[in-house]
């Protein structure tokens, strides 16, 4: 009993880890094939690309432990949820849907009550990329 | 009532395991558990007191028994009782940094 949560803990953390590490290798590719495109210039911090990268690294942070790695509400957290998390690649909401969600939470809008109010943790800009992040790995984006 | 049935009653409650359940509380305060581990009994109760001015949860995972408490505000508390003995990893959803362990004795 004792190890095994321990070993769950230890699993937790490396595969925040390696979700970080894959969200932020992504963007590197990213950040470099504009860098190329432009000729070494920096990705611009208003552009998409950028507002993508950066809301991979707030999703890493704070949505992967429910909405899990791949986005698609299998995080660990998720069986403490009914309903479970959302699908988020799935999800038909537009983006102003998507951002009203993360800063009001889920029981504000009528919807599952374990969605939390990020308002009062995310910046603006946060949620602005959390968002892009989402729309970036949504199905019907694509 | 007699004395030595008095005894009895008295012998009886306090053999009541419940009766000697403990209540703890665990403050929440800048972003931070008051405490890293706390080491409490199977029966015991724990409340986790939010003290910063924004909403923390409480969740673990621990496979004896997983549990959300959900969101709540500042100033507000939730409790939880630990009815089986083992090591719990506590967690806040919101702020991923937040983490202690209960040990909870049989």
């Amino acid at each position: 009993m004792r190890g095994k949560t321990t070993t769950s803990g230890a699993a937790a953390r490396w595969l925040r880890g390696i979700a970080l590490a894959a969200v932020a290798s992504c963007g590197a590719v990213a950040f470099a094939e504009e860098s190329m495109r432009v000729d070494g210039a920096l990705l611009p911090r208003d552009s998409q690309d950028a507002a993508i990268f950066r809301g991979g690294l707030v999703y890493a942070n704070y949505c992967v432990t429910c909405h899990g790695i791949n986005a698609d509400g299998n995080g660990r957290a998720a069986r403490l949820h009914n309903p479970r998390p959302a699908n988020l690649r799935a999800s038909d909401k537009n983006d102003a849907y998507i951002g009203l969600i993360v800063r009001r939470g889920g029981e504000a809008l009528g919807r599952a009550p374990g969605m939390p109010p990020w308002a009062e943790e995310l910046t603006d800009e946060q949620i602005k990329d959390v968002v892009a992040f989402v729309r970036s790995v949504n199905a019907q984006h694509r | 009532m007699k004395p030595i049935r008095l005894l009895a009653i008295v012998a009886l409650i306090a053999a009541s395991p419940w009766s000697l359940a403990g209540e703890h509380v665990i403050s929440q305060k800048d972003k931070a558990f008051s405490a890293k581990t706390l080491d409490i009994k199977a029966g015991d109760k724990v409340a986790f007191r939010n003290d910063d001015a924004f909403s923390h949860n409480i969740f673990s995972l621990t496979d004896a028994m997983p549990f959300d408490l959900g969101t709540y505000g500042g100033g507000q508390m939730k409790s939880v009782t630990f009815a089986k003995a083992g090591k719990f990893e506590i967690e806040c959803a919101i702020h991923p940094e937040m983490r202690m362990i209960i040990n909870v004795a049989p």
